[in-house]
């Protein structure tokens, strides 16, 4: 089980463009903006980027994986501070801050990044997972 | 421009019902790489006590909305700031989800490239029974002279 000041991560990966785009597909989003270059330089963007929900998805789902098995996400929330680009090397991170048990429950407070490697947190979040108190 | 009515803060949008598929709980969970059975296998979802495939837990975001009273967003240049949700009864293929939206507070500040707009909406998803899926909350941020 997690104790305060535990850390899971760095998980290291690569978004490609076929992500983004199977993304798009799946969660309904056609902004053009993260699948086609121009259309994204005319917004003044660098290029095409990844989707926001994209990377917090991405954490939920490291969250879950490093999770004990049986703990339930009761809530997340995430700042998107900078974008993330198709072929950017990512990093994805955690740590424990709290753990506190009420009502028969065991409740770990985790703070969760998302970062391009070497650079500072493109997405920074704060999550809540619970278990069942042994 | 953002526009909006301030006097309409809090007022609730039409729900938006949503049937829940197993197609697009699987291809969602795919597209983030996910390889949890629970998203994907229908008999090992319910071994683990869920009544259909689990919906991932950003899976709330792709439920589309009734258009928010009061509050009308430019088509382009709108940045997503910051995304939460607390979660109710899990969300699983075959349950029926109703969804409403409100306008919950709009601010101006000065930013490093000029003045924006903040932009904070919530949402609330509830079962056909009343009870709670997600609660989830959105902060877009519209850069000023963005039409």
């Amino acid at each position: 089980m997690w104790q305060e000041g535990d850390e899971f991560g760095p998980r290291d990966m690569v978004l490609t463009r076929e992500q983004l785009v199977r993304y798009a597909g799946a969660s309904g989003d056609f902004n053009p903006i993260h699948y086609d270059d121009e259309r994204a330089r005319g917004f003044g963007l660098p290029g095409v980027i990844a989707h926001g929900m994209l990377n917090m998805g991405l954490m939920a789902r490291v969250l879950k994986e490093e999770a004990p098995a049986g703990a339930c996400l009761e809530r997340f929330g995430v700042r998107f501070r900078s974008m993330v680009r198709p072929g950017d090397p990512i990093t994805i991170g955690g740590r424990v801050t709290a753990i506190e048990s009420s009502d028969g429950k065991t409740r770990a407070h985790l703070q969760v990044t998302l970062g391009v490697r070497d650079g500072s947190p493109a997405v920074s979040g704060e999550a809540v997972l619970s278990w069942p108190a042994s | 421009m953002v526009k909006y009515d301030p006097d309409r803060i809090g007022e609730r949008s039409e729900p938006r019902v949503h049937e829940i598929e197993k197609g697009a709980i699987r291809r969602f969970a795919e597209a983030l790489g996910e390889t949890d059975p629970v998203y994907f296998d229908l008999e090992e979802a319910e071994r683990q006590g869920y009544s259909g495939l689990l919906a991932p837990p950003t899976f709330p975001f792709t439920l589309r909305r009734n258009p928010i009273p009061g509050l009308r967003l430019p088509r382009a240049g709108v940045i997503h700031g910051e995304q939460e949700f607390t979660y109710g009864r899990p969300i699983c293929s075959g349950d029926v989800i109703s969804v409403v939206s409100w306008l919950e507070d709009v601010k101006v500040r000065e930013g490093s490239r000029g003045p924006m707009t903040l932009v904070t909406a919530a949402s609330e998803g509830s079962h056909q029974d009343g009870t709670m899926a997600f609660w989830a909350r959105s902060v877009m941020i519209v850069m000023e002279g963005v039409e």
